[in-house]
């Protein structure tokens, strides 16, 4: 082949080729003007349809029409998406053809040129460039400096004032917004300047209703009933051992002291099954019991509620709702679908039962279910959703309230709701919930965060000592034995960290937990990984005595109860082991439901919240 | 004739990526009234760390591969395949991404967000084409960047540029990297990624505004060789200023220059340095003293680049969404009301209040300040030193590639007569 008959070739393969993509190029261009011609979703055809539909919402041919129609315009938009594609590879196909073409027509083409005699004047070239440079360094100042002139900063004009007013004024459009039912009144008065009251009133009958039960001029955190406490035993820690009043139990150690616990049972089969009743509305949180009534909330993103079940016969004995609160957003924030807008657990100190919600509303509810107090502490900025659950000691109701924001920890008056303290935490967010640990006869609140475990005192909120040894998204709460507070997180560590000297005794990372919270007791540590693998250590010295692959996801944490550990898994299998240095099963029971939840022991009972009931079990 | 040919190859480009790329849309959701309950959108799992791994290994091989072939084998035609083989390899297979160019973005980033945990593979991505021009000059432009290949084999009749436009286009690298690394220090943006030209290509989607970018890269890139490569990559920033220091680095002739000029014209990136005019130079009057008076005129233009980002920082920062998104419901309150506008109704549906939002967006605006005023100092300082690097001038007897320029592509060597 001489070099004339590739230069011909090559143009000849440059000339197909370009001819080829032109021709795709023009199909796919009639194809996408087709599409737009008859875009399924914009089809006039189809709204007619869908408007005659509305007319008639029992026409069943209509509705076989409609979707015999969105079937067909569906199939056509694949049709035409499948074109695209391969059309766009056939295409770029063309394009490498082409190219490798054209590179070389022109490469056999190409002499080699004679050098230039005169080669550019260098000097006149770096003259030019230094005008170049300054005319392109000048214009470009010259664009900032008249692009700042003529920005307006906004930020600067916000006038916090008016921004109140704005937003409730959003939220007499939606209907649900109720910041502005407990602000001061002129800021009432403004709105419905701005909104006809006979409008708001036939629109939003919420806030009709939240009116009745509101005065308007009423300061905003003031309770919306007065309602009449009863009296009520002293809240000593004999009671709360006798109950189950917080997530996992009395203190939050995972620990129950009741006894009789029963150890076989069968959800679908029903034996042992004291009663199953529907939850309302859904929740991660556990179930929390005080005497006889059994407590868990649940939320959706219209409300968010608590329930109080009869311990005895499953009977739904009153709902409370958390609505109607001030500051309370609009609509509730967004948050994953495995963590939901009430995965914090409920805890009740014998009188009132105080719960929390992912929009950051706080709701107290006395044992008859009125309302007692509610608030809103400002929708906390978290990803999944707001999962740290509540514990109440000495009146005061703890609040673990770390968000991407920043880091806090706050204790309210149980009867009022008004701050006690309000203590900043240098942390990051956290899902963990707050335990309470005994030192030298007082309480302490002990907390867990990316990247310190910490004590804060009952009474002052005052951090008392802090050890810098966590990381990552934390879920798991800590456990607490013996002056020793165990902080797991995973791909973080397991450390033992002496709660006096804040020495770290030991650490272990090659079991960790995601969600489950470690049990220490009896000189014994439980570890239960997402992975499904439930680790016994030696509590002192970090040994690993034993370790169980259930082959499970285990996200309810291990509870100690009547000289037994019980492990749940997520499919709702309860695991029942000797509570020893030795693996020994005892028992394996099935729910008939998942549950990822924390399940509830009292005398005799226990209490498990599956995916949809909550169960109640005992002989 | 020609002249037709070329118009025919360009409009023929235009109307096929033109094409393409408008085809691109989302089908909407369906509306179902029945209580069928849409499934959850599943994210995809990212890619296992082992295959990371084997990516920043596939990138280490091939960067040792044209190191060798620049240097030692100067092979321009082993150049050339592995250049197809990144492109197919880095851009088409690995869709453009994990790139050596957008890791400065993730750098960045991991110095001013103590929260953003950089991945081993995105430090490795920037550190080792640095680390290898810092020895063996651009040897990572020539082979191992996928930007660069997809450039490269498209060059198809280069055209010289004037060395005044060279110079004068050389600034736009330096405003994209002060730009790219002052939003991505703000937490605001990965431009470098937002405005990859080809990525659209690699992936075979595209919006429409960034297939045309892409393609009409593309065509200059016939003409005016590596456009991207030589007025605009932020990376090649770094690489210059590594590369100029490197130890080994690409040379025309493999043994004494016999000053035959026949590489001239060789280079398509106009990276070669002629020998120096001495009596021209002597002649110019560009002498000690216009000197002085640039040297001393470099404080100078930082200030003004501190005050010109001082001044711009308000309008710089409204690239953050937060910040927009801040001013927008500030300036124009109704707009809560409009159901269209998605930023608005997700903030809304958010549930966070105003106040959080001003306050966070306060906080980011004053993070440009500082930002803007280094960034523009930043650049006073490039003007200053490139208006001084014009009246400086090297002694050359030979013709050497430009050590902070040349893409050490190997196309000279094979011009260079001269045999070791």
């Amino acid at each position: 082949m001489t070099n004339n008959d590739k230069l011909k070739l090559a143009q000849n393969v440059a000339v197909i080729s370009g001819v080829f993509c032109t021709v795709l190029a023009l199909l796919l261009l009639l194809n996408f003007w087709q599409f737009s011609k008859n875009d399924p979703v914009e089809s006039q055809a189809l709204d007619v349809l869908v408007q005659r539909l509305k007319e008639e919402p029992n026409n069943d041919g209509l509705k076989n029409e409609i979707r015999n129609y969105d079937l067909l315009a569906r199939k056509a938009y694949f049709n035409s998406q499948w074109q695209v594609k391969t059309g766009a590879f056939l295409l770029l196909l063309g394009a490498v053809v082409l190219a490798f073409a054209l590179r070389v027509y022109y490469s056999l083409k190409a002499k080699i040129e004679e050098p230039e005699k005169v080669l550019e004047n260098e000097i006149a070239s770096r003259i030019l460039a230094q005008k170049g440079v300054l005319i392109v360094g000048a214009v470009l100042f010259a664009v900032a400096i008249v692009a700042s002139f003529s920005t307006v900063n906004y930020l600067e004009k916000y006038d916090w004032q008016n921004a109140v007013v704005e937003a409730p004024a959003q939220s007499v459009d939606e209907g649900i917004e109720v910041i502005d039912i407990a602000e001061n009144v002129p800021q009432k008065e403004e709105i419905v300047e701005n909104n006809p009251p006979k409008e708001v009133v036939d629109e939003t009958p919420e806030v009709q209703a939240i009116d009745a039960e509101t005065p308007v001029a009423a300061p905003a955190p003031a309770p919306e009933k007065v309602v009449a406490e009863k009296p009520a035993a002293a809240f000593t820690a004999d009671l709360v051992k006798r109950n189950h009043n917080s997530f996992r139990g009395p203190f939050g150690q995972g620990i129950s002291y009741c006894k009789n616990i029963p150890t076989q049972w069968d959800g679908a089969a029903g034996a042992n099954i004291l009663w199953k009743s529907p939850i309302p509305k859904h929740g991660y949180n556990s179930p929390v019991v005080w005497g006889d009534k059994v407590f868990v909330a649940g939320a959706d993103n219209q409300t968010r509620e608590v329930y109080c079940f009869n311990g005895n016969n499953g009977k739904l004995l009153w709902t409370g709702k958390a609505d109607n609160i001030p500051g309370s957003p609009s609509s509730p924030p967004r948050v994953t679908e495995d963590t939901g807008l009430s995965a914090p657990t409920v805890t009740t100190d014998g009188q009132r039962v105080f719960a929390i919600f992912a929009t950051g509303d706080v709701a107290a509810f006395n044992m008859d279910g009125d309302r007692v107090w509610a608030k809103n502490l400002g929708v906390p900025d978290n990803h999944y959703g707001h999962s740290s659950s509540l514990i109440v000691w000495d009146n005061k109701l703890i609040i673990q309230y770390d968000t991407n924001k920043s880091g806090r920890v706050l204790a309210l008056n149980t009867a009022t709701g008004e701050p006690v303290w309000d203590t900043a935490r240098s942390s990051k967010i956290s899902w963990a919930s707050p335990v309470l640990a005994q030192v030298d006869g007082k309480y302490q609140v002990v907390l867990t965060a990316d990247p310190i475990v910490a004590g804060y005192d009952v009474q002052t909120g005052k951090e008392l000592w802090s050890v810098e040894c966590m990381m990552g998204e934390v879920g798991p709460s800590v456990g607490y034995s013996d002056g020793v507070v165990y902080a797991a997180n995973e791909y973080a560590t397991l450390a033992a960290i002496n709660i006096k000297t804040q020495e770290i005794l030991w650490e272990e990372d090659m079991f960790l937990p995601e969600a489950a919270s470690p049990l220490a007791h009896e000189g014994l540590l439980f570890i239960a990984t997402s992975y499904g693998v439930l680790v016994c250590y030696d509590a002192k010295t970090g040994e690993e005595y034993w370790e169980h692959d259930v082959g499970k996801t285990l996200y309810s944490s291990p509870v100690y109860a009547d000289g037994k550990l019980f492990m749940m898994d997520n499919d709702g299998v309860m695991r029942i082991y000797e509570f020893a240095k030795e693996m020994k099963l005892i028992a394996e029971n099935k729910l008939g439901e998942n549950a990822g939840t924390t399940p509830a022991f009292v005398d005799g009972r226990i209490y498990i919240r599956g995916e949809d009931n909550l169960y109640c079990i005992g002989k | 004739m020609k002249k037709l040919k070329y118009i025919f190859w360009t409009v023929a480009f235009v109307v096929l990526y033109v094409a393409a790329s408008a085809q691109q849309q989302r089908f909407p959701k369906p509306e179902f009234e029945s209580g069928y309950e849409q499934p959850t959108t599943i994210t995809p799992e990212p890619r296992a760390l082992s295959l990371e791994y084997f990516d920043v290994l596939v990138l280490l091989v091939v960067l040792s591969l044209a190191s060798w072939l620049v240097l030692k084998k100067r092979s321009r035609q082993g150049v050339l395949w592995l250049s197809v083989f990144t492109l197919i390899y880095f851009g088409f297979y690995r869709d453009g991404c994990i790139c050596s160019i957008g890791a400065i973005q993730n750098v960045t980033l991991s110095f001013f967000d103590p929260a953003y945990a950089i991945s081993l593979t995105a430090l490795l991505f920037f550190l080792l084409p640095l680390a290898f021009t810092l020895f063996f000059g651009r040897t990572f432009c020539a082979g191992a960047c996928p930007l660069g290949a997809i450039q490269d084999l498209i060059i198809i009749k280069p055209i010289s540029l004037p060395k005044w436009l060279n110079k004068t286009l050389g600034l736009i690298p330096y405003i994209y990297l002060s730009l790219a690394v002052l939003f991505a220090a703000t937490g605001t943006d990965f431009i470098i990624c937002r405005y990859d030209p080809f990525v659209g290509i690699f992936r075979m989607e595209a919006k429409f505004h960034m297939a045309v970018l892409g393609v009409s890269f593309l065509l200059m890139g016939m003409f005016v060789a590596r456009p991207y490569c030589r007025f605009f990559c932020p990376y090649g920033v770094l690489l210059s200023w590594m590369s100029r220091f490197s130890k080994w680095h690409l040379s025309i002739t493999p043994s004494a220059c016999i000053q035959c000029k026949l590489c001239t014209n060789s280079c398509p990136f106009d990276a070669i340095d002629y020998p120096t005019n001495e009596k021209e130079v002597v002649k110019s009057g560009l002498g000690p003293k216009r000197f002085l008076v640039y040297a001393v005129l470099i404080p100078v233009w930082v200030a003004a680049g501190v005050f010109v980002g001082e001044r711009t920082h308000t309008w710089l920062s409204k690239a953050n969404p937060d910040v927009y998104l801040a001013e927008l419901l500030i300036s124009n309150p109704e707009i809560k009301n409009d159901p269209d506008n998605i930023d608005v109704q997700t903030f809304l549906a958010s549930g966070k209040t105003m106040e959080p939002l001003v306050e966070e967006a306060k906080i980011i605006r004053g993070k440009f300040y500082i930002g803007s005023m280094i960034a523009g100092g930043f650049l006073g300082l490039v003007i200053g030193m490139t208006l001084l690097n014009t009246i400086v001038f090297r002694k050359r007897q030979d013709y050497l590639p430009h050590k902070g320029n040349c893409f050490s592509c190997a196309r000279c060597v094979d011009y260079c007569p001269v045999e070791k």
